[in-house]
């Protein structure tokens, strides 16, 4: 590895800050006072708890859906259609994702709006707790339609290293449904695969902000938003309180991801004696059914969530139950465009930098492990590390790091956290596509006189365009997303699409809120619009280029 | 009586301190020229309160007349709670970062200036040097002088002056309650249609100073710091709450974030009642479609709490003369109207309006007000000491976070 | 044209020699066949021949064309015309586009584009050049692909059974058509194989591999 420098700098620049972060998140967070004023905070122990339970149960009702939700779709046929489904929701920033779902369940949201009065009779707006719930019902909502799209489509790059089709045949042959077949003979192998990002998932369901803010329950809200609301504290003291408390969170999740470990390993035991038992029941459409409409439901609530956002950017007064909002629609635009037109600009601006910064480091490095696979996993596991530790630990002690180096608030410094967490997608994407394309073009290339670089700037680069693309859509959508890494590096001075709209959630104000998460949403899908578009385009009369 | 001991202690409080910006205003303007032509090709980071659209507009304007009169670059730094802005002071204190600063300017008053002013954190006293300082009310107005208890000393310059305001849909109460007993009973009466924001929100903890001020029977004692009596001085408050909270919004299991968001939940119907302390803030808000027609106001009979708020600078800006000019603007005839245009923020002005020439007076008073803008209130309650706030705050917290 | 000439070459793997000390040349103009079972090393050879050898092969031995030593060169100066067995058309590039990437350098953009048309006609693909290589047939492919070697004006041919993946019919009118060209242009020509007709066709000196290794690796 040490042979390779482009290998090494790339993981030096996603390791190192990560390291460094948790490091100094330790040395200064390691307060004992400060341990006891976290422990003595009211109703701390039900935040911790409402964290670990709303992170879980979403994690294990995701990874459930999207294993049949893979299955089905591979043996039934339209793994395509599933790969359409999810993209526009998992392009969607679960910041997006919670404002839209917080005004579409709220009592006077776009769903209760949509009934009523006509068909629940409510004049005024229920009292009921449907958002925020204290069950967190609504926040395992919002994990769960982010979450399953996710897994989805970490399961389906994983189908490639498993010969799924042949496991799956053997098992129907064997009488066993299409279904039993994938669940006993696919998944297993399948979920090996997905370890890290399923770790990942449970992570962020336990640490995260973004969809806790608007979504999780208010008093007392989850442990990570406390943390959050105490970073902001004027006082000191509160201030290390903060410190201590991500490393609670830090021990909180690590423990919740070592006993789902031990859970999974007891599922898998459960499993094989299940298949040892040797029933089998071959007839799926109930379930094909079941998980169709699941998906469909989800896909629904999702652009429905949208419609939400987009209904509430233009609103003022809005007063139930009127379904659509009062006034000149256009002049709410006027009053919106201004203000969102800058945040875009400095939105933009550093996810691109981000994507055309992470594809440079990128590009070599799998240029350099095109051969190897070991190094390949390796190094995708090196890079998989900011995504399997809370954000607030080590971003809190990166801050710290920045503030000495005298570098936050720089733009430098904001890019480079952003590429922290893109750096993995990118690697995922374009590091198994470099590999995939056949060495002997470049082989052709050199026996007709192309030395190196020609060869790689004529041949190479054309042959991995199309993933390039839709890995700088997928780095750029990554970065529009980020909060708590624009806000730590940022020192307040990036007004981004993604802290003006968490800002605003967290004031409550759902109003302006909604203007930046529409930013927030329309950003990636356009992305994603562009790069397919583009990639189409430039091959309209190539079939054979790879996709 | 406390109170009326407390007034003359003020009041001699403010005298001191004109007195004192007057006798060394003269001198100090001189400079102005120099501090103009420093300020020039710098840039402020203002960082404000960030989640009021209209304000974060009238800040762009601002920033769009600095540029083009002083080529003085305005960011403003959009913050959910200025006490982000006190915390990071605070952390680049810790850090060692003595100047070049990442804040210039700061949006501050009550306990952040508080916690900033003692442990030395801001520049100054620099507020005699600015021009525009000379029209403020000091006189007439003891806010402008004494933050929440503490003397401002030069170190803040008021920028606004605010009574806490409770606005309501007329269609729903008919006769406002303004004592806290009918209010108590209105909120019995229509279930799950009132609320006040989430204690440690500012507008929350203004309503709990509000209604103690109102609740107890001495409330000149709540000058003085808090000590081993707080249980006692506050159990009519706890006693008001617990009888409120079970008819209230979500039955108190859920409170709006801030005062915009109450709004927001006021504007979808959810709610029948919002705080604020700027008295024209509804009518703004019905001039920009964001409330419907048919808000009323009141202020409690027993008088409003009310403070002014402030714009300081760090020890550590790296653009004092940038932020003094900033400062300068903002107190200027012309953005203080501005600021006071209901069309465009709608909060009143901490200026003396005698002070003013005949042009810059008539701009005052061609503004228009409108429907749902309350007179001005019988009554100003100055704010109890801050340790009372942080207590407050702290036994909500653990009273009412099951 | 020159010789190709190898002397002493060997390949090994972890230390063991693939097959035994290697040495001939070949004329120009002639075509020598290299047999052997899969895993002897032939396709090995020619990508030691070519300086396209995996690391995990090491070889020793010279090779020249003529009196040039070729092993200090990378393989783009060596000038050796390689056919895989698959035809290997750059998939992002029109018909035209793969041939211009083969041409040698030199003449204008116009005068380059003549000579990639004359060359289409002349195996009978005239009108081709703005074809997606994807919408061509195995056979149309593969003359595409002998096209591209020879713009590049190789000293030799290094043909890698470019003619299995082919069907009957066409196999043998790509056969006929390299080897009148290798004829034609006086290239010596290196041919790895498993099909005896291909040798007859070649017509050339015939060298078998069969080295210590070759019982174990099958």
């Amino acid at each position: 590895m040490l042979r390779r420098p482009a290998i090494v700098i790339l993981v030096a620049v996603s390791a190192v800050p990560t390291i460094a972060g948790l490091a100094a998140a330790l040395w200064f967070g390691l307060d004992a006072g400060a341990f006891s004023r976290v422990l003595g905070t009211p109703g701390v122990g039900l935040s911790i708890a409402s964290s670990i339970w709303s992170g879980s149960i979403a994690t294990v009702i995701s990874l459930m859906l999207a294993h049949l939700a893979v299955g089905l779709a591979v043996s039934g046929g339209w793994r395509t259609r599933l790969n359409a489904l999810t993209l526009p929701l998992l392009a969607m920033p679960h910041l997006a994702v919670g404002i839209g779902l917080a005004l579409l369940l709220a009592p006077s949201g776009v769903l209760m709006r949509l009934l009523s009065p006509w068909a629940t009779g409510f004049e005024l707006p229920p009292d009921w707790l449907t958002v925020q719930d204290p069950a967190a019902l609504s926040l395992i909502a919002g994990l769960v339609l982010k979450e399953t799209c996710f897994l989805i489509m970490a399961l389906m790059a994983a189908l490639a290293q498993v010969p799924s089709a042949r496991l799956q045949l053997q098992a129907q042959t064997l009488g066993y449904g299409p279904l039993k077949s994938w669940l006993t003979a696919v998944a297993p192998l399948l979920q090996q695969q997905i370890r890290l990002p399923l770790a990942a998932v449970l992570v962020f369901g336990i640490s995260n902000v973004e969809l806790a803010i608007p979504l999780g329950p208010g008093l007392p809200p989850t442990f990570s938003v406390l943390l959050w609301r105490w970073f902001t504290d004027a006082n000191p003291l509160i201030h290390s309180q903060a410190y201590a408390g991500t490393l609670l969170l830090l021990l909180a999740t690590a423990a919740t991801v070592v006993a789902a470990m031990t859970v999974s390993n007891l599922a898998r035991y459960v499993l094989r004696s299940s298949v040892q038992g040797g029933r089998r029941h071959s007839d799926d459409r109930f379930a094909q059914g079941v998980i169709k409409a699941t998906l469909i439901l989800l896909w629904t609530v999702g652009v429905l969530a949208i419609v939400a956002i987009v209904l509430r950017s233009v609103s003022g007064a809005w007063r139930f139950p009127a379904l659509l909002p009062a006034g000149d629609w256009l002049s709410r635009w006027n009053d919106v465009l201004p203000t969102a037109g800058n945040t875009a600009a400095i939105t933009v601006a550093l996810a691109t930098a981000t994507a055309l910064v992470g594809l440079a480091l990128v590009l070599p490095a799998a240029e350099q492990c095109r051969h190897d696979a070991r190094t390949r996993a390796t190094v995708g596991a090196w890079l998989f590390l900011p995504l399997l530790v809370p954000q607030m630990t080590f971003l809190f002690g990166v801050q710290v790091l920045l503030v000495r180096m005298n570098i936050d608030g720089t733009f430098v410094a904001v890019l480079w956290s952003h590429l922290l967490f893109a750096l993995p997608y990118l690697w995922g994407l374009l590091a198994p596509a470099r590999a995939a394309i056949d060495p002997r073009y470049r082989q052709v290339a050199a026996t007709l006189g192309a030395p190196p670089s020609r060869a790689w700037l004529t041949v190479t680069l054309p042959l991995l365009a199309r993933s390039g693309l839709l890995a700088l859509a997928l780095a750029f959508s990554v970065s529009i997303a980020l909060y708590l890494p624009t806000l730590f590096a940022g020192a307040g001075r990036f007004a981004t699409a993604a802290t003006e709209a968490a800002a605003a959630a967290g004031s409550g104000n759902l109003r302006l809120a909604s203007v930046h998460a529409l930013l927030l949403a329309v950003l990636p899908l356009i992305a994603f619009a562009g790069a397919y578009a583009s990639g189409s385009w430039l091959f309209r009369h190539r079939q054979g280029v790879p996709r | 009586m406390c109170l009326r001991r407390h007034a003359a202690h003020l009041i001699a409080g403010c005298f001191a301190a004109v007195l004192l910006a007057a006798g060394g205003a003269a001198a100090e303007q001189d400079n102005w020229p120099a501090v103009v032509a420093e300020a020039r090709g710098q840039t402020v980071y203002f960082n404000a309160w960030g989640g009021d659209l209209t304000i974060n507009r009238y800040l762009q304007w601002a920033a769009d007349r600095l540029r083009e009169d002083h080529g003085v670059e305005l960011r403003h730094v959009k913050v959910t709670d200025i006490a982000e802005a006190v915390a990071r002071v605070r952390a680049e204190r810790a850090a060692g970062r003595d100047d070049n600063g990442s804040i210039d300017l700061l949006w501050i008053n009550g306990e952040n200036f508080a916690a900033l002013q003692s442990a030395g954190l801001l520049h100054g006293p620099w507020v005699s040097e600015v021009p525009n300082a000379s029209y403020v009310d000091w006189e007439g107005n003891p806010t402008t002088l004494i933050d929440g208890t503490i003397a401002t000393d030069g170190f803040e310059l008021p920028w606004g002056t605010a009574a806490l305001t409770l606005f309501f849909d007329k269609s729903q109460v008919s006769l406002p309650p303004t004592n806290p007993a009918t209010l108590l009973r209105w909120i019995g009466d229509h279930p799950g249609r009132f609320s006040y924001p989430q204690p440690p929100a500012f507008l929350g903890s203004a309503f709990l100073k509000q209604l103690l001020l109102l609740l107890v029977d001495d409330s000149g004692h709540l000058q003085q710091p808090a000590g081993d009596d707080f249980g006692k001085v506050t159990e009519p408050l706890w006693a008001w709450l617990n009888q409120a909270h079970p008819h209230m919004w979500r039955r108190g299991r859920l409170f709006p974030l801030s005062g915009p968001a109450q709004r927001d939940l006021l504007a979808v119907g959810e709610l029948d009642w919002m705080l604020s302390y700027n008295p024209s803030e509804a009518s703004r808000a019905i001039r920009n479609g964001d409330l419907h027609d048919g808000i009323g106001a009141m202020h409690f009979a027993g008088g409003a709490l009310a403070n002014s708020h402030f714009i300081a600078i760090p020890y550590n800006s790296s653009a004092t003369a940038g932020a003094r000019v900033v400062a300068n603007f903002l107190l200027s005839p012309e953005a203080q109207a501005r600021k006071a245009d209901e069309q465009h923020w709608g909060d009143p002005s901490v200026l003396d309006i005698d002070k003013l020439d005949t042009d810059d007076q008539q701009a005052f008073s061609a503004l228009q007000i409108g429907t749902a803008t309350p007179p001005a209130a019988k009554r100003y309650l100055p704010e109890p000491h801050p340790s009372w706030t942080t207590a407050l705050e702290q036994a909500w917290l653990e009273r009412y976070v099951r | 044209m020159k010789p190709l000439q190898l002397d002493k070459v060997v390949l090994s793997v972890d230390g063991a020699a693939l097959f035994e000390p290697l040495s001939f040349s070949v004329l120009p103009g002639t075509v020598t066949s290299l047999l052997g079972p899969s895993g002897s090393g032939k396709s090995s050879l020619l990508a030691y021949l070519c300086g396209i050898l995996p690391p995990a092969i090491t070889a020793s031995g010279a090779i020249r064309i003529g009196d040039e030593n070729l092993g200090r060169l990378p393989t783009e100066k060596r000038r050796l015309g390689l056919l895989f067995q698959d035809p290997l058309l750059f998939p992002h590039l029109d018909v035209a586009g793969n041939l211009l990437f083969g041409l040698s350098r030199g003449g204008s953009r116009a005068e380059r584009r003549r000579r990639v048309d004359e060359a289409l006609a002349s195996v009978g693909l005239g009108g081709f050049a703005d074809r997606d290589p994807a919408t061509l047939s195995g056979g149309q492919q593969a003359r595409v692909a002998l096209l591209r070697v020879l713009l590049a004006e190789p000293r030799a041919l290094l043909l890698d059974e470019p003619f299995s993946s082919l069907d009957d019919d066409n196999r043998e009118r790509v056969r006929k058509l390299v080897f009148d060209e290798a004829h034609r242009r006086e290239l010596p020509t290196l041919l790895v194989t498993h099909d005896e007709q291909d040798v007859v066709a070649a017509g050339g000196a015939v060298i078998n591999l069969s080295g210590p290794n070759a019982d174990k690796k099958e």
